[in-house]
C-alpha cells in the first residue's frame, strides 16, 4: 500500500526524518510509536504530500507519489494532530464542506455524512456550531471529517491527544472498524498502551529513525527478557537480592524491586528460592514485558521524556 | 506589592515581545505625527497647500491681466495652468471652454477667467471669473481664500491701470496726459524726483514712487505736517474687525468676482457625496486587510494540512480568499452607501452601474492588499499590526480625510500610488461628478492595475513564504 524508501527530511540542520524506509502492507493498522519531536509528524505530512522530501521516495499503491501526488490524495485521509475543524460551523456544514473538497456531491454526499455522523456519535448535535462540543466531541467529529470519502489510507496523527476515555474507545472501535472494512490504517502515538492495543505492526521512531519495526510479540522478543517480577523491598525480601541478581537485572524503584530474568533462567528455580525463605507468593507479581520496555532498552530514555 | 510588580514585569516583556503591539503603540503615532505636521505646515515657516493646479485663462490684452497671472504663478499654493497641449505636441493658450472641459474631468479643480473685459473702460473696478469644481469642501475653501487674497493684495496696482482707463475714455488720451504730465511735474518738484521718471510712473498708472531716488544736488523736501507718504505705514492703525471688514467690502466692489460651480451642483448632499468616498475606502481596507490574517487562524488550527491533503492546493485558498475579499468588500460598500442613502440622501442610484464598478475594483484592489499582508507578515499578530499601519497611513496621505494638496508635493505623488487615491477619486467621480461608467473607467483602471500588480507580488511571497508549511 505504502512504500518509503529511503525518505530523508531536514528543517535547517535539524534531520527530522534520516534515511526512512518501510513498507505497509494494503489493511495493515500500522503503530507508529515515538516521543515528541521522534519524527512522527514529519513522517505522516510527507505521506500526506504536505511536504515534499529531501531524499527518497514514497510510493503509494505502486505510484509515486511525487509523480501522481493529485492521485495520492484522492485516496488518502489524514486526522491532523490538532482540531482542523471550522469551529463557527455547525458540525453537518463542516462535514459536508470536506467531502465536497473530496469530490463527494448530492446523495451520495448526504449519505457519508449521515454514516460520519452515526459514527461519531454526534447525529443529534449535527446543526451545533464546533465551537460548543466538548474536546471528545470535536475529536471524533475531526476523525470523521477525515473518512467521509473513504480513503484508502488513513493517517491518524496522535488522534486522542486530550481525550476522555469515553471518546478514546469510540475512537479506537471506529478505527478497528474501518480497518476490518479494508482501509489501511497508520497511526502515530506516544501512548504504548494505545499502539499495543490497535497496531497489528508497529514501528518505533526517535530522532528521525525507525528503530525497530515488527508486530508487538515481534519486537518484545528484543528485550534480553521474557517476564518481570515485582516485589516490594522489605526487610523480609532482603535476602533475595544476591542471589536475583546473580541471576539477571534487579532494579530498585520507589520501593519496588523489579526482577528481569536472564533468557533461560526457570521461573520454577525463583520460586523454589522465594519458598524456601519462607516468602508469601502472593508478594510477587508477574508482568509481560511492555513497548516502554523496549524503548527504555532502545535508546535509554523512558517513551515520555 | 512585590506580586503587583512581578505581574507588571510580565506584562512589560509580553508586550515588548510582541512586535506588532510594539510597532502599532509607537510606529503608527509617528507615522500619523509626521503626516499631520505635514498638513498643517509644522515643518515649514510659510504653512499652507502646495502645488494646487489651478487654470487660468487670459482673455484680456490688458498688461493689468498678466500682471495679476504672475501674481497667482508667485503663490506657492498654487501651480498655474496656461496653456492646453495639442495633439501635435504644440501648446495655445487655455480657453474658458478648455477649463471648463478641464474641471469637468477633474484635470484640475478651479479656474480663474481674466473676461476681455477683464479692466474696462466703461467701468471702474476689475472683473474676475472664478470657476470651480469643488470635490473636495475643505480644498475649495482654502483655494478660494488664497485666491482672494492673491487678486485683493494686487488690487492697488491693478486698480492704476483701471483708473488710467477710464480717465483715457472721459477725458481723451492727449488731456490725460497732459494731466499726467502736471501732475508728475508738481509731484516730482516737491519731493525732490527726476521728473521724467516720475511723468512715466504716473502715465503707466505705476503709483508706487517709493522707490524713487531724490535727486543727489537738491535738498530734501520741507517738513509738511499736513502731508504724509502713503506707500508707508498709515499714522494710525485700525485694525480692529470692523476696520478689516470696511476694507473687504469696499475691495468686493472694486473687485467683482463671478464664481460659477461647474460640478456637483446637481448633488443632492454636497458634503455626504465629497466625504462618503474616503470613509467607505478606510472600512474597506480594513475589514478586508482583517480578513486577511484568519489565513493564519488556519494555519495553526491545522486545517490547511486537512484541506492539502485533500485535492485543494494552496492556490485554490488564496483565491478563495481573495474573492471572499471583494465580495466581503462589495457587500460592506453597497451597505455602506445604502445607509447613506438614507441617512443623508445620497445619490447612488443615478450611476449606480458606475458605482457598483468602483466598488467592485476598490474592494478587488483592498482584497489584493489584504492578500499581501497575509503573504509577507510572518504571524496573525504582525499581520494585525502591520496592516493597521498601513491603513491608517494609506488612509492619510491618500486623501480619505484631508485633501493630498495640503501635503508637500512629494507625499501627493506617493499618494498616487495608493490604492486610497483612486478608489476616493474614483467614487468622487461617480457621487460628486456624475460620471458615467465609461467617464469612470480610468480610475477603474488604476485600481486594477494596482490590484493585479499587488497580487502578482502577493502570490511570488507566498510561494517564497511558509504559510503553507
Amino acid at each position: 500500500m505504502l512504500t518509503l524508501t529511503s525518505v530523508t527530511k531536514r528543517y535547517g540542520d535539524t534531520v527530522a526524518l534520516d534515511n526512512v524506509s518501510l513498507r505497509i502492507a494494503p489493511g495493515e493498522f500500522f503503530g507508529l510509536l515515538g516521543p515528541n519531536g521522534a519524527g512522527k509528524t514529519t513522517l505522516m505530512s510527507l505521506v500526506a504530500g504536505l511536504r515534499p522530501a529531501d531524499a527518497g521516495d514514497i510510493a503509494l499503491a505502486g505510484q509515486s507519489l511525487a509523480a501522481s501526488a493529485a492521485t495520492g490524495r484522492g485516496q488518502l485521509g489524514l486526522v491532523p494532530q490538532t482540531i482542523a475543524l471550522y469551529l463557527d460551523l455547525t458540525a453537518e456544514e463542516n462535514l459536508r464542506l470536506f467531502g465536497g473538497l473530496q469530490g463527494l456531491r448530492g446523495d451520495e454526499l448526504s449519505a457519508r455524512v449521515e454514516e460520519a455522523f452515526t459514527a461519531a456519535q454526534l447525529a443529534d448535535r449535527r446543526h451545533a456550531r464546533v465551537k460548543t462540543f466538548s474536546g471528545g466531541m470535536q475529536r471524533r467529529l475531526n476523525l470523521v471529517a477525515a473518512t467521509l470519502h473513504h480513503p484508502k489510507l488513513l493517517l491518524c496523527d496522535e488522534p486522542t491527544v486530550g481525550v476522555d476515555p469515553q471518546s478514546r474507545n469510540a475512537i479506537f472501535e471506529y478505527l478497528q472498524r474501518l480497518n476490518r472494512e479494508g482501509t489501511t490504517v497508520i497511526y502515530s502515538t506516544h501512548y504504548m498502551e494505545e499502539a499495543e492495543r490497535l497496531c497489528s505492526r508497529i514501528g518505533i521512531i526517535d530522532h528521525g529513525k525507525i528503530l525497530a519495526l515488527g508486530s508487538l510479540d515481534e519486537l518484545l522478543t528484543r528485550l534480553p527478557f521474557e517476564d518481570e517480577i515485582a516485589f516490594p523491598a522489605t526487610a523480609a525480601t532482603e535476602p533475595l537480592r544476591a542471589p536475583l541478581a546473580a541471576q539477571g537485572e534487579l532494579l530498585a524503584t520507589n520501593g519496588t524491586l523489579r526482577f528481569r530474568p536472564r533468557a533461560g533462567y526457570p521461573l520454577s528455580a525463583f520460586f523454589a528460592l522465594t519458598e524456601s525463605l519462607g516468602l508469601s507468593p502472593r508478594l510477587f507479581a508477574s508482568q509481560r514485558p511492555t513497548l516502554e520496555n523496549l524503548f527504555l532498552h532502545l535508546t535509554g530514555r523512558n517513551l515520555r521524556e | 506589592m512585590r506580586l503587583v510588580l512581578l505581574l507588571l514585569r510580565k506584562s512589560l516583556l509580553g508586550f515588548w515581545r510582541a512586535k506588532a503591539a510594539v510597532a502599532i503603540t509607537f510606529l503608527v503615532p509617528i507615522v500619523l505625527i509626521y503626516l499631520f505636521g505635514h498638513v498643517f505646515g509644522l515643518y515649514r515657516k510659510d504653512t499652507g497647500p502646495t502645488g494646487i493646479p489651478i487654470a487660468v485663462v487670459n482673455a484680456s490684452p490688458d498688461p493689468a491681466a498678466t500682471q495679476l497671472i504672475d501674481a497667482l504663478k508667485a503663490e506657492k499654493a498654487f501651480r498655474i495652468r496656461t496653456v492646453t497641449k495639442l495633439a501635435d505636441g504644440t501648446t495655445r493658450p487655455l480657453t474658458e471652454a478648455d477649463a471648463r472641459a478641464g474641471l469637468k474631468n477633474n484635470d484640475y479643480r478651479f479656474a480663474v477667467i481674466l473676461p476681455a473685459d477683464f479692466l474696462s473702460a466703461e467701468r471702474f473696478g476689475l472683473r474676475v471669473k472664478f470657476l470651480s469644481n469643488p470635490r473636495n469642501e475643505i480644498e475649495a475653501q482654502t483655494v478660494n481664500g488664497i485666491l482672494q487674497k492673491t487678486i485683493f493684495s494686487n488690487v492697488p496696482q491693478l486698480l492704476g491701470q483701471s483708473l488710467r482707463q477710464s480717465a483715457r475714455h472721459l477725458i481723451g488720451e492727449e488731456n490725460l496726459t497732459k494731466f499726467n504730465r502736471a501732475l508728475a511735474n508738481a509731484y516730482a518738484d516737491y519731493f525732490n524726483f527726476d521728473r521724467e521718471e516720475t511723468f512715466r510712473r504716473l502715465d503707466s498708472a505705476d503709483f508706487g514712487f517709493g522707490d524713487l531716488k531724490h535727486l543727489p544736488s537738491a535738498k530734501p523736501p520741507p517738513a509738511d505736517p499736513n502731508l504724509r507718504r502713503l506707500d508707508t505705514a498709515p499714522a494710525t492703525t485700525t485694525t480692529t474687525a470692523a476696520a478689516e471688514k470696511n476694507t473687504n467690502d469696499v475691495f468686493s466692489k472694486i473687485v467683482k468676482i463671478d464664481n460659477e460651480q461647474v460640478a456637483g451642483k446637481q448633488v443632492a448632499n454636497p458634503m455626504a457625496a465629497r466625504m462618503v468616498g474616503g470613509y467607505a475606502i478606510m472600512f474597506l481596507l480594513m475589514a478586508v486587510s482583517g480578513s486577511a490574517s484568519t489565513l493564519f487562524e488556519e494555519k495553526s488550527t491545522g486545517i490547511f494540512h486537512r484541506l492539502l491533503s485533500s485535492p485543494v492546493r494552496p492556490g485554490h485558498i488564496l483565491w478563495a480568499r481573495f474573492l471572499f475579499g471583494i465580495l466581503l468588500g462589495l457587500v460592506q460598500t453597497s451597505v455602506l452607501f445604502l445607509a447613506g442613502h438614507l441617512f443623508f440622501g445620497l445619490e447612488i442610484f443615478r450611476h449606480a452601474v458606475a458605482l457598483l464598478a468602483v466598488s467592485l475594483s476598490a474592494a478587488a484592489a483592498c482584497s489584493s492588499f489584504g492578500m499581501l499582508i497575509a503573504a509577507i507578515a510572518p504571524s496573525a499578530a504582525a499581520a494585525n499590526g502591520l496592516s493597521t499601519l498601513v491603513v491608517i497611513s494609506m488612509s492619510a496621505i491618500g486623501g480619505a480625510w484631508f485633501p493630498v494638496s495640503f501635503m508637500p508635493e512629494y507625499i501627493q505623488s506617493i499618494s498616487r500610488c495608493t490604492i486610497v487615491y483612486w478608489a476616493v477619486e474614483g467614487f468622487t467621480d461617480v457621487l460628486w461628478a456624475g460620471q458615467s461608467l465609461f467617464e469612470v473607467m480610468p480610475r477603474i483602471g488604476m485600481l486594477l492595475a494596482i490590484t493585479a500588480g499587488v497580487m502578482a507580488v502577493a502570490l511570488w511571497r507566498f510561494r517564497k513564504g511558509k504559510l503553507f508549511d
